[in-house]
């Protein structure tokens, strides 16, 4: 008794973390994050494309969010960055107001109609000095689609320049390419449910454990005891995961994929229905004849005996059998190939359109898949061709403008703008929303490229970026939860996000800044349909009639909340048609003649092998689950530093840290031919010998990466170049 | 411009209010209530039962999910999680093996902390189990934090007080499963009833991570199950004999814990000084009035560690089973002894005052090493490696002695290389090639400890001409040596835990 007069059961710190019925779904949560209301709204990080609850005040502000039960694509469930999502709003290097480079070099607060001004003048001094190719936008996968296709239209049809590009370039262009040229159109046909229909599951340079870790807990909600094989030169957390790791050598993929195709065409396990929908089966084969395991196995470190086994099992009728490929395919010199060698064996085996099949790409960021339809800058807002006449015209009637305002070319891809602005020839830049001073692959280049610039406009939601330190001018955005629009996932989900925050200071959403430049540019009548995000959206809509991604029964945001968000294509009013959906289940592709086509080449050598100076070979990617490529905004929540390391750090296999005299913590120097970067040694074998890991996220960590290019897709290769370690004294 | 310029930032500062058409209005149960039914028991725990987390580590790869809804659904401070996530190395046996493991409160069936906080701010619920903090009970001692070998509760600056994982005991109580059960994209994490090994059992411990065995790995530097019996089980994949945390080697210095470092040679410097057996009081060395002194600054620094000092009255609540209490009590009875030593022989004649002038002198050394003594148990009773029972009895008391006898440099020079010894001997562990508490210590103190380690020596050599040349010329250098040897006795200490990740 007097024991209990004794002990506070309650107090202030105890209320604290009292918890109370939250409503609206959600269990209980803190008493005092109780919301007045909930809204719903997709991440802004990753392309599974996850919806989170947000939590709201009774002033409509997020005061928490958690992640929605009953989405198809996420079940209830997010990684780290999806539960973090509001902190980056909060941080305290936010651009609050425009900022503009003054005479003795610094960056100074300017107002909105200075900032305009001084924009407009100097674009269209340049366009009158230097012609139209003379700028360039480089933009982004992380805004809604609304706004990529205002700013893709604005920048072409309006100010009339020519050349864009997105950092989606760095990010799936390989998979875009091989779609295009394999299927007829730019069509990932996989939908989530794949993952849970499979009962052998490959997936090639793809960490999904970390860099997808929602769509994991598809794979692991599979019920039919699936093989689960991971393609990979390191040991990866997916890799450990798995049933099985094939730890090929770096970048012998291809040649894998070649010898896979070779014994299963050898062995007659092929799939006859599949093949009568394609075109070029005959010649494929006569090439992967020359691409016998014995052959490749040099190239691909994998025996003979693995392959053949491996080749059985992607190759059992009795099995479906579906390929998932992320970022170790994209980011190669030869990814495209590598793309499509899957698409070969997927065609060949029968495994596409049923389901639990198909060879999928999973994409980078939130809206890539957006950004490959209405970004208006490698293919014509809507899923059309700038090169075809018929187009033009119909997108040019749909936007109610004149045709002439089409250019009937393609833009410059991202590395062939960087290359014209080297050589003098683009003046200005205007990066939206993407940071390539960190990010862009061998980062000195760019760096010495910045002082031909006469103009660089960076339009961020900091004005910390690597990329904002060195503008001419800063226009400050909102970000992600201060406006509204919609992603497209990797499974072609369309879903919207809301605004839920004020954005600070008087920064705008990026719609509004395009609206501003369109009205201060001399173009506002163009655009003077363009005044929400959903107007837009209803635009855009229209615009994809008739074409493979036909959206155009789709009614508005409140129709893809009700339906929990809706794959393309949705083209005609059908209340039957199921939640989740793929392609070709008919067996019809979308070139003319309905086929899909067989695209190979012989693997090439490695842009820069190891040799004596440099005698290792440098991988990157995803650090962990809490970081976000160039970390503009993972840095800024307390609680995802918590979860990866502060410093850069090499993961090096403990034989050759022996070798080179380091142990664990120690430092080390990583030099290429461009730069040098310092880390610290993670002694780990999950790495081969001769072989090094960085994580991206470290700003240094383009110093090292050598520039070469997919032929097809322009997509830079960062994920094999040669290296030298030394242990750094200091 | 300005027009539209302005129209468009009044559009931005304009949220839709709840009543707007996105709002979602009803009261329902909990959305994710299917999902989670499987993942917490049916009943209550039964006789002899208690809740436990149930790890599947064939289901965790790592996404860090659960630390991140820990936080959100608990509304934490910005840092603040209450679950962990780490990685297992498989080791010599396995090199190749690796393993994430995430972490909570283990509501251990015997809880260090709970036997270690003074005021009784920790309680384990009778019927669940769950080892439950009582937030405005607390006074940020942080001696929880010490001996919990999982290192599981965490200081808030803020608020003064430690926190720490309470499986959502309210969650659980209506039914709902935690949040990091709740969250975990793999259903890895989920609350299982398990029975209660009891103590008598405790030499029979399972090894944490190879439920079938009960051979410790002393390498791995995860804490043995024995101390405080864990109940969190992790099951699904054989972990191999040889694995080890990932941040085992990390040379990252403890917490100084200055109020702590102060205190302890403070006090036991006052308690040499006042108790020695200096032949006559000099007026060249008043040592019983520099005793004194120095013993209260040292009391009065340990008031600094705590984060809720006016609460700390309820000390007596944990004599049964913390030393800290214990530690409280004894300094409490030694504390009038300096002030009458000093005051007591000016007083004007009592009776009997001589008598008590005596008793006093005589108490001195009894109380006073009897209140070392609880201070000596308080570290000793954390089961770190650096802390046993004999390295910190050597330090305390030596520290103690060599004040006693600062006045006798032919005593005080062997007392003081003595204690002197043993420290620089403990540096050869830095060579050892096995991974060990002492190893890492060792190289603690050699490497990001080391000016700390080089000012300690010289200190110490310095007191030795000092001291030949006049008491009061070693007193502060010997304070100096003393504290900085006190330094590296929090610094370098290696404090278990459960598995961190690579440098994070």
């Amino acid at each position: 008794m007097f024991d209990r007069l004794l002990k506070q059961h309650t107090g202030p710190l105890t209320r604290d973390l009292v918890q109370t019925p939250g409503d609206f779904g959600l269990g209980k949560v803190p008493a005092r994050l109780k919301p007045a209301a909930a809204t719903v709204s997709i991440c802004g990080y990753c392309a599974t494309g996850c919806q989170l609850k947000i939590h709201l005040d009774d002033k409509g502000e997020a005061i928490n969010l958690s992640p929605q039960a009953g989405y198809p694509v996420n079940l209830g469930m997010a990684c780290p960055k999806g539960w973090q999502a509001l902190d980056p709003l909060a941080a305290s290097d936010r651009a609050t107001t425009p900022l503009l480079r003054d005479a003795s070099g610094q960056l100074v607060h300017c107002d909105w109609s200075t900032a305009l001004r001084t924009f407009t003048e100097k674009f269209h001094s340049i366009k009158k000095n230097h012609g139209h190719e003379a700028a360039a936008f480089l933009s982004t996968g992380q805004i809604p689609f609304e706004e990529m296709a205002f700013l893709g239209c604005l920048w072409k049809f309006g100010m009339g320049f020519l050349h864009g590009d997105a950092n989606t370039r760095q990010c799936m262009a390989t998979a875009v390419t091989a779609y295009k040229q394999s299927f007829g159109f730019d069509a990932p046909p996989a939908s989530y449910a794949d993952f849970e229909e499979s009962d052998v599951i490959v997936l090639v340079g793809s960490n999904l454990c970390i860099a997808h870790p929602i769509l994991w807990q598809r794979i692991m909600r599979n019920k039919r005891n699936p093989h689960i094989i991971v393609i990979d030169p390191r040991a990866t957390e997916t890799a450990q995961a798995a049933t099985q790791h094939i730890r090929l050598k770096p970048k012998g993929d291809l040649a894998f994929l070649y010898s896979l195709a070779h014994c299963i065409i050898r062995e007659g396990r092929i799939d006859a229905d599949s093949l009568a929908n394609t075109v070029g089966y005959e010649a494929f084969a006569d090439f992967v004849k020359h691409h016998s395991p014995e052959k490749n196995e040099a190239c691909t470190g994998i025996s003979i005996a693995e392959t053949e086994a491996f080749a059985r099992l992607v190759s059992d009728p009795a099995k479906r059998v579906s390929w998932w490929w992320t970022m170790g395919v994209n980011q190669s010199h030869e990814g495209v190939r590598t793309a499509q060698a899957m698409i070969n064996l997927a065609l060949i085996t029968g495994n596409i359109g049923k389901p639990g099949t198909g060879a999928n790409s999973i994409t980078g960021q939130c809206n890539a898949m957006g950004s490959r339809l209405f970004s208006n800058t490698t293919s014509l807002v809507g899923g059309h061709d700038f090169a075809n006449a018929e187009h033009r015209q119909k997108v040019a009637t749909i936007l109610g403008i004149p045709t002439a305002c089409i250019p009937d070319s393609a833009s410059l891809a991202y590395d062939e703008i960087l290359d014209a602005a080297a050589a003098g020839k683009i003046k200005a830049l205007w990066i939206v929303a993407t940071n390539p001073f960190h990010s862009w692959i061998d980062q000195e280049k760019l760096l010495r490229l910045r002082e031909n610039l006469e103009f660089l406009v960076v339009q961020d939601m900091y004005h910390s970026t690597e990329s904002a330190r060195v503008a001419d001018l800063v226009l400050p955005a909102a970000g992600w939860g201060e406006k509204e629009g919609c992603f497209i996932n990797s499974e072609r989900r369309i879903g919207t996000t809301k605004a839920v925050r004020k954005a600070p200071g008087i920064a705008l959403s990026d719609f509004r800044i395009f609206r501003l430049i369109a009205e201060a540019w001399g173009c506002g009548e163009m655009f003077s349909r363009w005044t929400t995000p959903e107007a837009a959206f209803l635009i855009l809509r229209d615009l994809t009639k008739d074409r493979p991604c036909d959206i155009s029964c789709i009614q508005g945001y409140d129709h893809l909340d009700a339906m929990g968000g809706i794959q393309w294509p949705f083209p005609e009013s059908n209340a039957t048609l199921p939640r989740e959906r793929r392609l070709f289940a008919d067996g019809r592709y979308y070139h003319p003649d309905g086929k899909a086509r067989f695209l190979f080449d012989p693997p090439s050598e490695l842009p820069e092998a190891p040799d004596e100076a440099f005698p290792f070979l440098l991988l990157t990617g995803r650090g962990t689950s809490s970081q976000w490529h160039t970390q503009s905004r993972t840095a800024k929540s307390d609680i995802l530093q918590k979860l990866s390391p502060a410093e850069p750090y090499v993961e090096i296999h403990p034989e050759d840290a022996r070798a080179l005299g380091v142990s664990e913590n120690d430092h080390v120097i990583i030099r290429s031919r461009r730069g040098e970067v310092r880390a610290r040694v993670y002694a780990a074998p999950t790495v081969s010998r001769g072989e090094v890991f960085l994580p991206m996220h470290y700003p240094e960590v383009n110093r090292l990466t050598h520039s070469s290019f997919d032929p097809h897709s322009r997509q830079p290769n960062y994920k094999a170049c040669a290296v030298s370690l030394r242990r750094s004294l200091s | 411009m300005q027009t539209l310029i302005d129209e468009l930032l009044s559009q931005q500062a304009t949220l839709q209010t709840p009543a707007a058409r996105f709002a979602e209005i009803h009261e329902r149960s909990p959305d994710l209530d299917d999902h989670y039914k499987q993942l917490i028991p049916l009943s209550k725990p039964g006789p002899g039962e208690q809740y436990a987390f149930e790890v599947a580590l064939d289901r965790c790869t790592g996404c860090k999910a659960c630390v991140s809804a820990c936080h959100s659904l608990n509304g934490l401070d910005e840092h603040e999680s209450w679950r962990d996530v780490g990685l297992l190395l498989g080791g010599g046996q396995a090199p190749d093996w690796q393993q994430t493991v995430t972490t909570a409160c283990h509501h251990c069936e015997d809880p260090g902390c709970l036997n270690g906080c003074p005021v009784g701010a920790y309680e384990k619920e009778a019927d669940t189990g769950i080892v439950r903090h009582l937030d405005d009970q607390c006074i940020g001692c942080s001696y929880c934090i010490l001996k919990c070998p999982y290192d599981v509760p965490k200081y808030s600056k803020k608020r003064g007080i430690v926190r720490k994982c309470d499986m959502c005991h309210q969650r659980l109580s209506a039914g709902e499963a935690p949040a990091c059960v709740q969250a975990c994209p793999t259903e890895a994490i989920r609350i299982v009833n398990v029975r209660s090994q009891g103590s008598g059992d405790r030499n029979h411990t399972l090894n944490f991570f190879n439920q079938k065995s009960t051979i410790q790995n002393h390498q791995s530097s995860i804490p043995s199950s024995h101390i405080t019996l864990p109940t969190t089980r992790y099951t699904g994949r054989d972990v191999p004999h040889t694995h080890f945390a990932a941040d085992r080697s990390a040379l990252i210095p403890q917490h100084a814990h200055w109020p702590l470092v102060l205190m302890l040679t403070l006090t036991q410097a006052g308690i040499g000084l006042c108790g020695g057996d200096f032949q006559a009081p000099s007026p060249f060395f008043p040592h019983t009035i520099i005793g004194a002194i120095l013993f209260y600054l040292g009391m009065a620094a340990s008031v600094f560690h705590l984060g809720h000092p006016l609460k700390a009255w309820r000390f007596f609540l944990g004599l049964k089973t913390s030393w800290l209490s214990r530690e409280i009590l004894a300094f409490s009875l030694f504390a009038p002894i300096p002030l009458l030593l000093c005051v007591l022989p000016h007083l004007p004649e009592f009776p009997l005052k001589h008598h008590f002038i005596l008793l006093t002198a005589h108490s001195t050394l009894p109380i006073g090493l009897l209140a070392i003594f609880t201070s000596v148990m308080i570290y000793h009773d954390t089961h770190r490696a650096l802390w046993k029972l004999p390295r910190t009895a050597l330090r305390f008391f030596g520290t103690t002695a060599c004040f006693a006898s600062l006045g006798i440099p032919m005593l005080l020079i062997p007392l003081l290389l003595l204690k002197l010894t043993p420290e620089l001997l403990f540096l050869r562990h830095a060579s050892a090639t096995e991974w060990s508490p002492d190893q890492h210590s060792a190289r603690l103190q050699l490497g990001p400890l080391r000016p700390i380690l080089i000012a300690r020596i010289a200190c110490a050599l310095l007191v030795l001409p000092a001291a030949l040349f006049h008491p009061l010329a070693a007193l502060p250098i010997l304070l100096a040596a003393e504290i900085l040897e006190r330094q590296l006795f929090f610094q370098s200490v290696q404090s278990p835990k459960m598995p961190g990740g690579f440098a994070n």
